[in-house]
């Protein structure tokens, strides 16, 4: 019976515990390396600042960039950034996920994505997530 | 064995068919199909269809869609409202191209709403020339009246949302005079 109960607790942990994955699409015609301005859009659900840490990111990359909460910049960019961040709590909060599109600036369309899912045990913090998907985006 | 122990292994046993029982399933291209609700203006000639940007469902992640259902619900959409005279694999007059540009979804909940948006363009490939394009968005919620297990609920709403966005699609191209 003990064997059983091991086997029993032990399963949904393996479950539970998959593997971080990460992958980046880019539309047929894109060219990501004619980019250069890039203004991050806030996500209205999002308190945590994420769009900051993603517009920081694209400035060390070498961009110039800002972030804000409207949905297009004062002035024109090169490219609009959108995303998706989702949280879990495992003993303390944590970014399950975070899905990152980069768009035309004038058109909206999306140039690219990337995506990148770290299960509680292989977590990362929000600044190590936002470098993971854009490296896997611009690589 | 004491009550305390025969109920965690209850427990234990529901949790673990819970997990199997719940494994994510791709949104199908039947569920995406359009159905037409009223008649189209015909565009005439044939078009090929080509998508990108989806993803591949895995057993531990949540359900998605894939480039080639989302490539058959087009089809399918557009052979049953007409609006092409044929649907060609290739060579044809028109080149429908589609990249699947954001699939929001939501890790967990009880209503499960997705959100995308798919960047559309129709090349004429006698000219050469982009004859449409647009970025259409489109959401969908199940809820757990639709589903129960929640695995089947983001399945719905995928499909929903794909759904939705193929109509709207063909509604826009319908408007075309070519």
């Amino acid at each position: 019976m003990k064997r059983v109960l091991r086997i029993g607790l032990l399963l949904p942990m393996l479950i539970l515990t998959a593997c971080a994955t990460n992958s980046a699409t880019k539309a047929p015609d894109a060219d990501l390396s004619k980019l250069k301005t890039f203004y991050v859009v806030r996500l209205p659900e999002d308190t945590r600042g994420i769009e900051k840490l993603i517009s920081a990111r694209l400035v060390t990359m070498g961009h110039q960039s800002t972030s804000g909460d409207a949905p297009k910049p004062d002035a024109p960019v090169d490219a609009i950034v959108t995303y998706q961040d989702h949280w879990m709590w495992d003993i303390t909060m944590y970014m399950i996920k975070l899905d990152i599109q980069i768009r035309d600036g004038t058109s909206g369309a999306v140039l690219a994505k990337g995506e990148v899912r770290r299960p509680s045990l292989q977590r990362k913090a929000a600044e190590g997530m936002v470098e993971e998907t854009l490296g896997v985006i611009f690589k | 064995m004491t009550a305390a122990t025969r109920y965690l292994a209850l427990a234990c046993a529901l949790a673990v068919a819970a997990l199997l029982g719940g494994c994510a399933a791709p949104a199908t291209s039947v569920g995406m199909t359009a159905v037409p609700t009223k008649p189209v203006h015909p565009i005439g000639g044939d078009v090929s269809v080509a998508v990108s940007g989806g993803s591949q469902t895995s057993s531990t992640g949540g359900s998605q869609i894939s480039d080639e259902a989302f490539a058959q619900a087009l089809r399918d959409s557009i052979q049953q409202s007409g609006l092409f005279a044929k649907v060609s694999p290739s060579g044809a007059r028109y080149q429908l191209t589609a990249f699947i540009g954001e699939v929001d979804q939501p890790v967990v909940g009880f209503s499960m709403t997705v959100k995308m948006d798919v960047n559309y363009k129709l090349v004429d490939a006698q000219s050469g020339a982009t004859v449409w394009s647009k970025v259409i968005d489109s959401q969908y919620t199940a809820r757990p009246g639709d589903a129960f297990a929640g695995v089947k609920r983001l399945r719905l709403a995928n499909e929903g949302a794909a759904r939705d966005n193929i109509q709207q699609a063909i509604g826009a191209m319908a408007a075309l005079k070519l």
